[in-house]
């Protein structure tokens, strides 16, 4: 940076604690309690979130995504303190971001705390992407008056610019002026990183560039918590969070139905009942009618055949965000195995038989793919017991 | 309004690339003066915003010179060191994008007073007001401690030119300043382009593709595959 812009921190030093609340869920690093966010204009009120409870744990690496106007850049916005909510509390580490906390010592907490990322760069353009990078340090007032050039380059070699360090953004390729931008977001350490389709200005090998950044980032412990509509970087998350009309899905319903229409899957959060079954209790008894649809919270069940006067054959074993019960369910009759649970206890969230079968009528894709998965199943039993070749 | 304050005398840049050496500008001479709104138009490719990037030397020119002439000091603007000419053009240039690159997290006074603290023309209570009174300019005023995610692409383009003006240059630089908004908040941006060259003497040279827009400059040229025509010229070739 010229030694004319190198003087002076241009901010005053501001007091950035917040709140600690103290009932936070130890493991999560961001927590929204019935966050309501409603909107005013001339055609009235509209509430853009309903109600949103989440948790997202350190260390993990999140994606966000939902049809424009689904609510994923209100929601970021609840969290980086953009907007504030109607109701609810937003807690970022550990700290109840809104209330009793001024403007100015949000914008100072997040400085410390978050680093964003954005479609567009937002790279001051009469910066170079050094000064670009060093900025957030300034304006904090972190690390020594030394060391920010010097950590500012450190983050440019980090995402592959340190040759570039002294151009201006204009002279930069726009994945470059993206990755410059990410190693601004980092100036300050941030445990938290947010971004807002950070690749959605990006040709595929620039977007690759980044996930794999973000990625790094993840391994050295920092969560991310991305809004995008790239289903292929969505499958690199560890977390896909589906919000549809305001509202977040179950994540058991969305991995283990993926084919489902946002609304259905929407439907089934809203319908969805969920038991716990003990280690071996039985879910569902050999010819038994099949009144539920299963998917798996949490453990594992096991898919029994009782052959006469022999053993017991265990057909198959089915975990996390894994369904049963659809065989019986779309193709009529009860059921052709035992299923219980296994060595440890299983949450489920069921759906009932109605609902399932009204769903999946208006759903072929969904009822297609798991056809398909039925069939393999039947393949399974079929090898287990010849006898079931009848049915 | 007979100032010569940019003059570009034989410039042309070659740009080395893997399939040969490639002419962005050949042989460009234009002399702007003092309170003139020139447009530069052009189709893309024809070498506007490598035009752009001679005259505020954010890139090299292979031949040529490019002075230009602020507080009644001729500058040779490529005989400047990197340093030197980061300065300079602090305080003698501002420059307008299509994307208008305002800090989300900043309000839109810290947006523009962010600027004027870095280059320390004014002590960070001043700069405030300045940044205010910049603001009132551009007609945005109200919306000051609004962060730029709330107010319109137009409005953010509107901030992000009073920023440009932070540090009171004599010349804007803009690049497809309009690209991105619609024809009504366009003529808007327009207007207040108009205003500060008429009103306070500020010379403008904004480049953009947009052929219908040559009637609201005070003067236009264009540029055709690195050339700079005159309207004849343009004509012609156009016609080949």
């Amino acid at each position: 940076m010229s030694s004319s812009t190198r003087q002076r921190t241009p901010r005053t030093r501001l007091k950035a604690d917040l709140q600690r609340v103290h009932d936070a869920s130890p493991e999560a690093i961001i927590e929204l309690r019935g966050v309501v966010k409603r909107f005013s204009n001339a055609a009235g009120e509209f509430t853009v979130l309903k109600g949103v409870d989440l948790e997202i744990n350190r260390g993990e690496f999140v994606s966000i995504v939902g049809k424009s106007g689904s609510g994923k850049s209100t929601l970021l916005n609840m969290i980086t303190g953009i907007d504030h909510p109607s109701d609810g509390r937003v807690i970022v580490n550990h700290n109840d971001i809104y209330t009793g906390v001024s403007e100015s010592q949000r914008s100072k907490w997040r400085g410390k705390n978050l680093g964003i990322v954005f479609q567009f760069f937002q790279l001051l353009p009469m910066l170079t992407l050094l000064e670009n990078v060093m900025l957030p340090m300034d304006y904090v007032d972190m690390y020594d008056f030394d060391l920010r050039p010097v950590r500012a380059l450190e983050l440019l070699e980090m995402v592959g610019l340190e040759k570039f360090a002294n151009k201006l953004p204009v002279l930069v390729s726009t994945g470059q002026q993206q990755l410059a931008a990410i190693a601004r977001a980092m100036a300050c350490d941030p445990p938290l990183l947010i971004a807002d389709e950070p690749t959605g200005n990006l040709d595929t090998r620039s977007a690759d560039a980044v996930i794999k950044i973000f990625e790094q980032f993840v391994q050295q412990g920092k969560t991310i918590v991305m809004v995008t509509h790239d289903p292929s970087l969505t499958s690199r998350t560890d977390r896909n969070i589906i919000l549809s009309d305001g509202e977040l899905i179950n994540e058991t319903i969305s991995r283990s139905l993926p084919q489902l229409r946002h609304r259905h899957m929407l439907e089934f959060t809203k319908l969805a009942q969920r038991r716990t079954f003990q280690p071996h209790e039985t879910i569902i008894s050999h010819d038994d009618s099949v009144n539920h649809f299963f998917m798996i919270k949490e453990g594992q069940v096991e898919v029994v055949l009782q052959k006469k006067r022999s053993q017991e054959t265990i057909v198959s074993q089915l975990g996390k965000n894994e369904f049963f019960g659809e065989i019986e369910l779309l193709r009529g009759g009860t059921s052709i195995a035992n299923v219980r649970a296994g060595t440890k206890p299983v949450e489920v969230l069921m759906i009932p038989r109605d609902d399932f079968k009204r769903v999946m009528d208006e759903s072929p894709v969904t009822v297609e793919a798991m056809g398909k998965i039925v069939q393999k199943r039947l393949e399974e039993h079929r090898m287990a017991d010849p006898r079931s070749m009848k049915r | 309004m007979n100032t010569p304050i940019v003059e570009l005398k034989n410039v042309s840049k070659t740009y080395s690339t893997a399939a040969g050496d490639f002419p962005a500008l050949k042989n460009i001479n234009l002399t702007v003066h003092l309170g003139e709104f020139l447009g530069v138009v052009g189709k893309s490719g024809a070498g506007k915003s490598t035009l752009l990037n001679m005259i505020n030397g954010v890139d090299e020119l292979t031949e040529g010179e490019v002075i230009v002439t602020s507080g009644g000091k001729p500058v040779s603007v490529h005989n400047l060191t990197e340093d030197e000419k980061a300065q300079w053009r602090g305080k003698t240039m501002g420059v307008v994008y299509q994307s208008f690159q305002l800090l989300p997290m900043l309000t839109l006074v810290e947006n523009i007073a962010l600027v004027m603290d870095l280059a320390e023309n004014f002590k960070p209570r001043e700069s405030r007001e300045k940044a205010l009174e910049l603001l009132r300019l551009v007609e945005i005023e109200e919306h000051a401690d609004k962060l730029p995610s709330f107010i319109s692409g137009g409005q953010q383009q509107r901030v992000a030119i009073a920023r440009a003006l932070a540090n009171d240059p004599d010349i804007l630089v803009a690049d497809e300043p309009t690209g991105s908004l619609d024809s009504i908040t366009a003529d808007h941006v327009f207007e207040l382009f108009s205003r500060l060259a008429a009103e306070r003497g500020k010379t403008i040279i904004m480049v953009t593709h947009d052929m219908g827009l040559k009637s609201r400059f005070t003067r236009h040229c264009t540029l055709v595959d690195g050339e700079l025509m005159s309207e004849s010229h343009a004509h012609r070739k156009g016609k080949q």
